[in-house]
């Protein structure tokens, strides 16, 4: 749509300049009387609009373009050479032209006319080009607003063509003169301010000194030209003296414009090279901040730095030879291609051509005898360490075709650059990490969820049972599973297991096994029965390294009763009179083994119950919980905090077990879950019938110690 | 956390793994390297020395049943040796007694299976 607007702009002043140039040949044409001064001015008016129109068409034409000095210079001087060719080819070629139109004798004044409107044309439109070139050159890479001083400059031009106008009145040349002085004094002032030499590379700049010369030179002759009394400058003058003298000024401020530009470059020559080395080292860093901020896909900041790494040094390649078991491979080429680079990769690894590994070293190809035979001629090799945390990560390679070709400087840039190319690499591993880690803690987050939806949110509460259940999951979730199963208003049974594995697997595991529990102890008793049931069911889905360590126990409420069997738990504990019993009937792990032996070795043991006997399930969380010093807290300690807090209920004695732990293992973090149901048998109720100790919420510590 | 580091050492046709460390959930791949390594050779009579291993944790057990039906088919064992009473206990708890033989010295699980080789031979 904007674009369309320009345009549509752009040929409404097209239409305006072409309108204006019909008006003016017709003018030129019909009405034209060079004799009355009047004539003279309206034709000058003309002129004038004309040309304004042309400029702003043109303006725009030229401003959009990609400025390049050197283009705008040849521009100019290819410009010049034209009015160069038109002014002394006007004499022969017009001479012929208004011959042949005085052969035809009735329309020898319009075809003379037409011929010298024509000439006149180009060379306006030649004109007009030139000084919006000059403008445009005048206004590159200028920082300060300096439009006041060239349209000042303008302004004096016209004033002082406009002099030309008076030229009848010979008493007002010095108004003439006045100006035409300002104007070569602006013209002065103006030329001084060229700035965009600096940012040209030495070898434009040469190139530029032996333009300058020769554009100057032409601006000269077509100067003279312009204001000789040749037949050229005399139709321009018939056409319109103001432009006419207007040319003559441009002549004059392109021919002062472009010697000024060459002494200038010529001062510029002795420190281009240091400019040049200025700008290239602006560019790094621009290169180096571009390596820095994009290191989100290890791919792509390798093919940047190798990019970069041709851009910076006069290598034609380059490419990394990372380093993964010891060996170097081949990643991310440019200017070469894998054939190559691994063939120059192997060479010089394998052979060891270097002197110290970390280092970076230059090795001239020809020198070297039985060298792989490459399909380019690559002479030269660079070779930068990329380095990270001290830890040599690979080399930056880059390889010449000429030899000897990488000086200190290149050394010192690719130096730099491997730097800042190891800065990177190390900002993408570290990212890379902490996505890492963020997804680690997005997977703990979904295991832990699972766990704490799969334990039970409550204990359930029964006449004769104080239960108290508590779990604090690591950080890494255990795998640690327990459960109750009220079966029957006689039957009560619980579960605990422990995963082997941490993390989501560990968590999907107690997910089937709750499954497996929850169906089995609805239709199987004994929880021998139930435990190889499990295990039988768990051959399908478990994988050989995982196994699952379970105890189950049925509590017959009416007989007083507790059933039991374990396969491989850390054993029940029973204390009973202040001594600490450990249950432990045999039994292998579920998912240990899949044959007769599972079954064959696991037993059940039966204990009748007595009044305040306190039943402890727990997992391996507690036993090796540890201290700063690495020590477990053990069997032994755990035993006697339950012998002290025995007379207590349930809750109560978790929470000092629980207290001892904690003080135990404060310096170290925890690294399994931790679960712990205690089961306190009662006889008898009080006699008021009301229990002497009410069962609480199961203390789900959800915070990590 | 901890370090967990594994030799191995060929004795003839026996090769011994010497556990070094706290084999845990994070550490256990070191060993399951040091085992691929061994299947891959074809060494299938195995002794593990435990008598530096300070800690085995439960993702540590499954290493050597993730290997040992493997050995087992390829007639060769995975045998265990010089454990201290802590990490025996662990293993124990499980009923791993019940599926490995386990010794008091490396020497004695050498002898045995010397002794298979030569019963074989036979």
């Amino acid at each position: 749509m904007k674009l369309d607007m320009v345009n549509l702009k752009g040929n409404l002043k097209f239409r305006t300049f072409i309108g204006f140039t019909v008006l003016l040949f017709a003018y030129k044409l019909f009405l034209y009387n060079p004799d009355s001064w009047i004539y003279i001015l309206i034709n000058e008016l003309l002129v004038g609009i004309t040309v304004v129109s042309l400029i702003t068409y043109l303006m725009d034409l030229i401003h959009s373009r990609v400025v390049n000095p050197i283009s705008l210079v040849m521009n100019i001087g290819i410009l010049n050479a034209i009015l160069f060719f038109l002014f002394i080819l006007s004499g022969d070629i017009l001479g012929r032209l208004f011959k042949i139109a005085a052969g035809s004798l009735q329309s020898q004044g319009i075809l003379n006319n037409i011929i010298a409107f024509a000439y006149s044309y180009i060379i306006l439109g030649s004109t007009v080009i030139v000084f919006l070139i000059l403008r445009e050159l005048y206004f590159l890479k200028q920082k300060k607003s300096v439009g006041l001083y060239f349209n000042t400059m303008t302004v004096f031009f016209v004033l002082a063509s406009l002099g030309s106008f008076l030229k009848q009145i010979p008493d007002l040349d010095y108004i003439r003169d006045t100006f035409f002085i300002i104007s070569i004094l602006l013209i002065v002032v103006n030329s001084i301010k060229i700035s965009w030499i600096a940012f040209i590379v030495k070898k434009e700049k040469i190139s530029l000194l032996i333009l300058s010369v020769l554009i100057s030179i032409l601006f000269v002759v077509n100067l003279v030209n312009s204001a000789s009394q040749s037949s050229n400058s005399q139709i321009l003058s018939a056409f319109s003296p103001v432009m006419s003298q207007f040319l003559t000024m441009l002549m004059i401020y392109g021919a002062i414009y472009f010697s000024i530009l060459f002494f200038t470059t010529l001062f510029h020559i002795p420190t281009a090279e240091a400019f040049d080395r200025k700008a290239k080292e602006v560019t790094f860093l621009q290169y180096f901040s571009k390596l820095i901020t994009q290191s989100t896909d290890f791919k792509e900041l390798a093919s940047t730095v190798t990019d970069i790494t041709t851009k910076v040094s006069s290598a034609q390649a380059a490419w990394i030879a990372w380093k993964e078991n010891d060996e170097y491979k081949t990643i991310a080429v440019k200017g070469i291609g894998y054939y190559d680079s691994n063939l120059l990769t192997d060479f010089i690894f394998k052979k060891k051509l270097y002197n110290e590994e970390g280092k970076s070293f230059f090795i001239d190809l020809k020198s070297l005898k039985n060298k792989p035979q490459l399909s380019e001629n690559f002479c030269s090799v660079a070779c930068e360490p990329l380095r990270t945390h001290d830890e040599l990560k690979g080399y930056l390679m880059a390889a010449a075709k000429a030899d000897n070709v990488f000086d200190e400087e290149d050394k010192n840039a690719m130096d730099t650059f491997s730097d800042y190319a190891s800065l990177a690499i190390e900002n993408y591993r570290l990212l890379e990490e902490s996505i890492e880690k963020e997804r680690m803690e997005k997977e703990l987050d979904v295991a832990r969820e699972i766990q704490r939806k799969i334990l039970p949110a409550q204990s359930p509460i029964l006449d004769k049972l104080n239960i108290s259940s508590l779990f604090i999951p690591a950080f890494e979730v255990g795998g640690d599973y327990y459960d109750f199963f009220e079966i029957d208003k006689d039957k009560f049974g619980f579960v605990i297991a422990d995963v082997s594995g941490k993390g989501i697997s560990a968590a999907f595991i107690m997910a089937e096994i709750k499954g497996i529990f929850e169906s089995l102890s609805k239709t199987i008793q004994s929880p021998k029965d139930i435990l190889i049931k499990a295990n039988e069911i768990l051959k399908r889905t478990l994988d050989r390294k995982n196994f699952v360590s379970a105890a189950y126990g049925l509590i017959n409420l009416k007989e007083e009763t507790l059933s039991i069997a374990r396969a491989g738990h850390c054993p029940i504990l029973l204390i009973r009179n202040n001594v600490a019993e450990s249950i432990r009937p045999s039994g292998i792990g579920l998912g240990l083994d899949f044959g007769p032996n599972f079954s064959d070795s696991l037993d059940e043991k039966i204990i009748k119950l007595e009044d305040n006997d306190i039943l402890v399930l727990y997992t391996d969380g507690i036993t090796e919980a540890k201290n700063s010093m690495l020590e477990d807290f053990g069997t032994k300690h755990f035993e006697e905090v339950l012998l002290e807090n025995s007379g207590k209920n349930a809750d109560e004695i978790s929470g000092r077990v629980i207290g001892e732990v904690t003080l135990f293992s404060q310096n170290n973090p925890q690294h399994d879950d931790i679960t712990l149901v205690i089961l306190k048998w009662k006889q008898k109720l009080k006699n008021d019938g009301v229990q002497e100790w009410q069962n609480s919420a199961p203390q789900l510590k959800t915070q990590v110690m | 956390m901890a370090e967990f580091s594994t030799s191995v050492k060929d004795a003839g046709d026996v090769n011994i793994i010497y556990l070094k460390g706290y084999l845990d959930a994070h550490t256990a791949p070191t060993l399951e390297n040091t085992f691929s390594n061994l299947i891959d050779r074809e060494r299938y009579s195995i002794v593990v020395n435990f008598k530096d291993l300070a800690y085995i944790s439960s993702a540590g057990l499954g290493v050597f049943m993730a290997f040992i039906e493997k050995v087992r088919e390829n007639k060769g064992d995975i045998k265990l040796s010089a454990m201290s009473d802590k990490v025996f206990n662990i293993f124990d708890l499980l009923g791993f007694p019940l599926l490995y033989e386990i010794f008091k010295t490396e020497d004695e699980a050498i002898t045995k299976f010397k002794e298979i080789k030569k019963l074989e031979n036979q």
